[in-house]
């Protein structure tokens, strides 16, 4: 099994997998990386240099390995939406459901 | 004080008038429908709410308690901030939850979520309280502009909470949220440029970046660039446990929808993007930018702290970035910087508009009162919605003062008893409505004992805040808790619809194996029974 998925099939992508969890760890560590990456740069203190670059590189490896997967559920779910929208509608106005 | 020259003027004159221009430009889209005055009509690519992510975050006073907290407590000050990184998580599992939804709102997220009375209540319950903290938050945001046009110019208060609320009404009113995501585009560039351009402006002044290091080493303040520089483990007023319950607030918030007060102007982002990749990239870039322009403040508050280390006042440091910005910009500059003081105002002030409105039109009058309102009906009850949260904030503005230990109060309810049951609403199918009113409820009793009737009968000591935190949570759970297990949960066809619309983390497996069941999770198609609500 690959340590990282690339290619995900319809339906494939709506479960939950080990390439989110991936990327729960990683995104809050990049926030702290840029934010005190950033601003000890700016005082040009040569830690502050090495936290960016950090931050700056888990945060395209974050991208790398979430975004096939965005793509892949945003895919899907855009042609289930229109139909979602016309039952939510009903439901706000409390309209009755069919069947 | 300062003084405004012609040219001046004509920078503030000229701003004001392309940020109306902006809004009203999309007068004809806002008034087509109830999606287009509320979520421009769900079809925004990810860096439009981005940036409003970032306008909407960046007001008049958050720059004075940037300022108080980094002048206080040196770099570390930064983490004070860092409650907005409750999107690092949220951008990939809540928001990606709510987006699939397509609540407009949280109120009507939770009838999605859970059913029957209890549902009902929440959602009357949850609008009802939108739409009254919108109104707090335009009242508190427009008295802090107030009291900058009163440091800067002397101006009475109440002249800087209505002129400049009333202005950005104009589009707010006209195009609704069209106007408000396209004002922010181009409010939070502006806000951004001038941010740097005077945080640099004020490190220059102080020495430049090595001058700022060198000069914190001479007066014995170099702990001031340690981001870690706490005060214990839990001694002193800058504890490392406070630290972590922080972090635990912020980072692990961002599994449930509405551990954060920001949460339900995201939201509406989130549903205005046009696709789950759009918002989920949305919520993240958003607040990247609003952290690093957060540091950014943080090292010209250190400039500001080598210029003028020993001010005792709070109220007095807390404008020290207003002072760097009118003291030391060059002339000519200084219109040019309060153009961009209205701009971080404005944005704010329109999104808390659009949103209340929302809250009261489509939750409540919607709804509950017209359910067969024509789009034209809700988009003129929108108006009137936004018009009565304006007049609202300037009372709330003025009374201010008054109310604000009451106010912080009320929204530390928000924050504590009832922070793990809304991450338990989207992570654990058991937990029911019944469960998660009467966290709000017993939250509403233990906040006050808790906080301030206990401790003024010396039964406990007054806690800090973060202790506080701990006990509601503990006190909450022990009413919640008991409360979910003795009522039925939600019935699982309802369950079942939200699992197969939404797909939620967490802790489904009883809903995930009917969905299964009912052959719910295996492939697209728009006209089978398997995507019917």
């Amino acid at each position: 099994m690959r340590l990282i998925k690339r290619n995900w099939k319809p339906g494939e992508a709506d479960d939950w997998t080990k390439e989110d969890w991936y990327v729960i760890v990683l995104s809050p560590l990049n926030y702290i990386l840029l934010t005190i990456g950033f601003g000890l740069s700016v005082l040009m203190l040569p830690i502050g240099f090495i936290l960016l670059g950090a931050g700056i590189i888990l945060t395209i490896l974050m991208h790398w390995i979430i975004d096939p997967k965005l793509k892949a559920v945003s895919n899907e779910y855009e042609e289930k939406q229109h139909k979602y929208l016309e039952e939510l509608e009903k439901k706000v106005r409390w309209e009755k459901e069919n069947g | 004080m300062v003084e405004l020259q012609l040219i001046d003027w004509i920078w503030i004159i000229g701003f004001i008038l392309v940020m109306i221009a902006a809004g009203i430009l999309f007068y004809r889209l806002g008034k087509r429908s109830e999606s287009d005055f509320f979520l421009a009509g769900r079809g925004l690519p990810w860096w439009l709410p981005a940036s409003s992510v970032y306008a909407t975050h960046t007001a008049t006073d958050t720059p004075m308690w940037v300022t108080g907290v980094i002048y206080r407590y040196g770099f570390a000050g930064i983490w004070y901030t860092f409650f907005a990184a409750w999107c690092a998580i949220s951008a990939f599992v809540s928001t990606r939850i709510f987006r699939r939804s397509l609540a407009y709102t949280q109120a009507e997220w939770n009838t999605l979520r859970f059913g029957g009375l209890g549902a009902e209540m929440l959602r009357g319950w949850i609008s009802g309280w939108q739409v009254f903290m919108n109104m707090f938050i335009l009242g508190w945001v427009g008295i802090a502009m107030g009291k900058v046009c009163n440091y800067l110019f002397g101006w009475e208060i109440w002249v800087g909470l209505i002129v400049f609320s009333a202005i950005c009404a104009v589009y707010v009113l006209a195009a609704g949220y069209w106007g408000v995501i396209m004002a922010d585009f181009q409010q939070g560039v502006i806000a951004f440029f001038v941010i740097i351009v005077v945080s640099v402006w004020g490190i220059v002044a102080a020495g430049g970046p090595s001058g700022i290091v060198t000069k914190l080493g001479e007066m014995g303040q170099s702990w001031r660039l340690n981001p870690f520089a706490f005060t214990g483990w839990f001694s002193g007023d800058f504890p490392i446990a406070w630290f972590l319950t922080m972090m635990v607030i912020a980072v692990l918030g961002g599994f449930g929808m509405g551990t954060s007060i920001d949460w339900y102007a995201e939201a509406q982002r989130i549903q205005s993007a046009k696709s789950v990749r759009d918002a989920s990239y949305s919520i993240w870039w958003g607040t990247a930018l609003v952290l690093i322009r957060n540091s950014v403040w943080a090292v010209a508050v250190l400039a500001f702290f080598v210029l003028f280390p020993n001010i005792q006042n709070a109220s007095e440091y807390e404008m020290g970035w207003f002072k760097l910005g009118f003291d030391y910009m060059p002339a000519g500059m200084v219109g040019f910087f309060f153009a961009a003081i209205i701009a971080i105002h404005l944005s704010t002030i329109s999104t808390h508009l659009n949103l209340g409105a929302m809250y009261f039109t489509h939750d409540l009058y919607l709804h509950y009162f017209k359910p067969n309102a024509t789009e034209k009906e809700i988009v003129w009850v929108g108006r009137v919605a936004t018009f009565v949260l304006l007049i609202g904030s300037f009372f709330y503005g003025l009374m201010m003062e008054e109310i604000t230990s009451w106010l912080i109060f009320a929204l530390w309810l928000m924050a504590a008893g009832v922070w793990l049951p809304n991450v338990l609403q989207v992570v654990w199918w058991r937990f029911n409505a019944w469960g998660y009113l009467s966290s709000w409820i017993a939250n509403l009793g233990m906040s006050w004992l808790v906080v301030w009737i206990l401790p003024s009968f010396g039964i406990i000591p007054k806690l800090p805040d973060y202790q506080q935190f701990w006990l509601l949570m503990l006190l909450g759970a022990m009413v919640y808790i008991p409360v979910t297990f003795l009522t039925k949960p939600e019935k699982m066809e309802h369950l079942v619809k939200y699992y197969a619309m939404s797909r939620p983390i967490g802790w489904w497996g009883p809903v995930k194996k009917e969905a299964e069941r009912l052959g719910l999770l295996t492939k697209i198609d728009v006209n089978s029974a398997e995507v019917k609500l």
